[in-house]
């Protein structure tokens, strides 16, 4: 097999690349030693992908535990000398925002750069945050690309800069970066990585706060540097316009819907366009410059309104006299920006009519098509049985994964959620203050992310909740990434399996039973046995993820379920269990045996109704 | 072929596991191989759980990586009801070519919401529609050798109408330059069916 197209050596050939994909080669051309990451959605294919070519020696690479471990292991390669990179997801920087805030005052002289896909829209995420914040609040230089072939460009720039100030760097993108793909001009690998020796300097790497006072110093210093740096940066261009003394100051992906509008309107002429692709300090001479040089000025950035301020600041700091304008009942905070919704504001800032065409709109209700958990999921079975025992007389504390999806009837086991392993710390709180009983669901990875240190706090505390533990042996819902609770032949050599039972009987549970989670009878009779007690109780229902299983493991099951009897009993069990398999067939319920995955779940829940037979054929 | 000039909106919708963003992907890579200025868009995560996938290809020299209401010139549907759902993002008079063979979401299924005929989904869309047509896509994907390859006869129907600027030969070559080997065979049989099913019309 050749080489990955991702590691070849042509310069100047034109590939077709995921956005994260080009961040991968930018990074490679930067000549990236250490890659670490907590996978999240839209973040993950970068790190897949570096696990995905293996990388010819040129790499260490690994999924860390949690946003905070890979940031700490990323920041010490960097101090080790490796250009390092660590990638996440936004919230995920939330959790990694500790020692991130404390490296920008040390410095990282082998250079790092931190990736945080954002996520405007949710299309995968709890909040719509725009981590440009954290750019200025631990004050990292931030770049901002708006397509394929920048995400490329701004991942080696950002990696040469961040040697270049010692300094961690912020690579900001959103989910349409991420995801989109666009041509990317392949440039020059390295020949070998370059480190950088550590000498020991305490007075410098341990922030005592004799320390952190000078070094809070050194950072401004850099940040200052950095600003000019941003002046001169060719991430940050003007196009500039005769006859007009409007100017528009734009960054992030917001610059590609503002050209297709400006296209699309026929406007180009009508505004001096200022873009920043190096977003963070703001080039402040450049925007000086521009300032002076308009009358109207429209900011037009989607998330946050945080260049709308600084552009205001600027402007009374330097006395300009341009009227700006920025984010209103048009362009909000809220969501995600497009072509047209930037036409409208346009249409509006230039006094000119709008060339929108009103869409055709839906013509009746289309039944809905949700996520759903798939057909022989385990969790299923899981949720099955804690509504059977249960029923409405917990409080279901949920926590973020595939298995989020039980909030969907019928299974109904998600009352509230907050973060990554916030349904054993939370559940404990709730159960504490209420008196009400709480059951609560955590994932394997994300038991491993932070859900061990709220069990930790919840047997130390003399919480009372029950935790059922959903091991599906893998990181589901972000594509099957490794994490400690996978199969020791699944991780292969680099990695070691961690057996959750064992941490959780280390954490001082007594209370701790295993069961298969297929088997419905043994997890109704271990919850109720456990649905009474005080304390902290742990179940840990273990069956392989469904998908997994198949395209990795290779298991499936040559066994599928069909209906022998139409009664009473089927008809419970399609209504509570709901398998996406089932189908009504006229007043008839049956199996759909190309998405049945042999389970057998259903024939526990209604035995006479469901009976196994063997699969015709294979899988589709 | 030379189309950079031509601005093409496509926009593609199916179901979680269909292979939509395969067949986006196939697309784009053909469109940068025939010289084709080319961003395409795509959305991951929730969706491979069985939801509604969607996904976009821009040829001719837009930047924005996706498309509003009423902007796509055309609409390839994997699935007529998610056809259906996306018509609204067709402007009025482009052109919607859509699988015929249906895959009933959860809700269906159990019964509690009804799935709206075949009939009903082709007399909707040619109310926004210039033109449309309906290929069942799993069958001649099955009959191709795989069920998947579906995507590809919907993606061959295409070029045959010429609503998008590639031939077959090219779709042919990126076939055999972008998918894995074993790919190959149905899906250039693929080709041929879908084809063979707009000549039949």
């Amino acid at each position: 097999m050749g080489k990955h197209p991702l590691l070849s050596e042509a310069q100047g050939e034109k590939i077709l690349l995921l956005g994260n994909e080009a961040i991968v080669r930018g990074a490679l051309e930067a000549g990236v030693g250490m890659v670490t990451c907590y996978p999240g959605t839209p973040s993950s294919e970068v790190v897949d992908t570096f696990r995905r070519i293996g990388g010819d020696g040129r790499y260490s690479m690994e999924y860390s535990i949690n946003e905070k471990v890979a940031m700490e292991v990323a920041c010490g390669a960097a101090l080790g000398g490796a250009k390092s990179l660590v990638t996440m997801k936004h919230v995920g920087l939330n959790v990694a925002a500790d020692p991130l805030f404390t490296t920008a005052y040390t410095g990282l002289p082998g250079g790092l750069v931190v990736l945080s896909a954002d996520d405007p829209g949710c299309h995968s995420s709890q909040n719509e945050q725009d981590n440009r914040g954290y750019a200025r609040l631990a004050g990292l230089p931030c770049f901002e690309p708006a397509c394929a072939e920048e995400a490329r460009s701004m991942t080696r720039a950002a990696f040469a800069l961040s040697r270049d100030l010692e300094q961690p760097v912020l690579l900001r993108t959103t989910t349409r970066v991420s995801h989109m793909r666009g041509p990317v001009t392949l440039h020059k690998l390295p020949d070998k990585k370059e480190l950088v020796d550590f000498t020991k300097n305490p007075m410098r790497f341990v922030p005592l706060p004799a320390v952190a006072r000078k070094r809070h110093l050194a950072l401004r210093e850099a940040l200052q540097k950095a600003s000019e740096i941003a002046d001169q940066s060719p991430f940050n261009t003007e196009t500039q316009q005769q006859n007009t003394s409007l100017g528009i100051i734009c960054s992030g992906v917001a610059r590609a819907y503002l050209a297709d509008a400006l296209a699309s309107g026929g406007w180009e002429d009508k505004a001096n366009i200022l873009e920043l692709g190096m977003t963070w300090p703001l080039p402040e001479k450049r925007l000086s410059d521009f300032l002076n040089r308009c009358t109207r000025v429209l900011v037009l950035e989607e998330g946050a309104d945080f260049l709308e301020r600084d552009v205001r600041a600027l402007a009374q700091r330097i006395d300009a006299s341009a009227t700006i304008e920025g984010k209103n009942e048009i362009l909000t905070e809220c969501g995600e920006y497009s072509r047209s919704l930037v036409m409208k504001r346009l249409a509006q800032w230039f006094d000119c009519p709008c060339p929108l065409k009103p869409a055709a709109g839906q013509s009746q209700e289309l039944p809905m098509r949700p996520p759903n958990l798939c057909p022989g999921c385990s969790h299923r079975a899981v949720y099955y049985a804690a509504r059977k025992v249960f029923g409405d007389d917990v409080v279901y504390s949920s926590d973020i994964g595939c298995y989020t999806l039980g909030i969907m009837p019928p299974l109904r086991t998600a009352d509230f959620l907050f973060c990554m392993g916030s349904s054993v710390s939370g559940g404990s709180g709730f159960s504490k203050a209420s008196g009400k009983k709480v059951v609560s669901f955590i994932g394997d990875s994300t038991f491993f992310h932070s859900g061990m240190t709220g069990l930790a706090n919840a047997v130390f505390n003399h919480h009372s909740l029950l935790l059922i533990i959903l091991d599906n042996g893998t990181t589901a819902m972000t594509g099957h990434q490794p994490n400690p609770g996978m199969l020791q032949e699944s991780l292969g050599e680099g990695c070691t399996h961690l057996d959750i039972e064992q941490i959780v009987r280390a954490l001082g549970v007594t209370a701790c039973k295993k069961i298969a989670a297929y088997n419905v009878r043994g997890l109704m009779k271990a919850m109720t046995e456990y649905s009474d007690c005080d304390g902290v109780r742990v179940i840990i229902a273990e069956e392989p993820c469904v998908l997994y299983a198949r395209r990795t493991l290779k298991k499936v099951s040559n066994n599928v379920a069909y209906v022998a009897e139409q009664n009473e009993d089927t008809r419970r069990c399609l209504a509570e269990l709901a398998c996406p398999a089932f189908y009504k067939d006229g007043e008839n319920i049956a199996v759909d045996e190309t998405l049945c995955s042999g389970c057998m779940v259903c024939l526990q829940v209604a035995p006479k109704s469901f009976k196994a037979k063997k699969r015709e054929g294979g899988r589709s | 072929m030379s189309s950079q000039g031509q601005r093409l909106r496509i926009y593609f919708t199916g179901v979680g596991g269909q292979g939509t963003l395969t067949a986006t992907n196939l697309l784009a890579k053909t469109a940068l191989m025939c010289g084709c200025d080319v961003v395409a868009g795509e959305v991951h995560g929730m969706a491979q759980r069985g939801g509604v996938v969607e996904s976009v290809v821009l040829l001719g020299g837009w930047r924005s990586p996706k498309l509003d209401l009423g902007e796509a010139d055309l609409l390839l549907g994997f699935e007529p009801l998610e056809t259906l759902r996306g018509l609204p993002y067709l402007r009025q008079g482009g052109t919607v070519l859509s699988s015929s063979d249906c895959l009933p979401p959860l809700s269906v299924a159990l019964g509690t919401s009804a799935y709206p005929s075949l009939t009903t989904i082709q007399d909707d869309v040619q109310k926004v529609a210039g033109k449309s047509l309906f290929v069942p896509c799993r069958t001649l994907g099955r009959e191709a050798g795989s069920i998947q390859s579906g995507n590809t006869v919907l993606l061959a129907v295409a070029c045959t109408l010429q609503s998008l600027p590639f031939t077959l030969d090219d779709l042919r070559t990126a076939i055999k330059t972008f998918l894995p080997e074993k790919l190959h065979q149905s899906n250039l049989k693929a080709i041929e069916l879908g084809k063979a099913y707009v000549e039949q019309q």
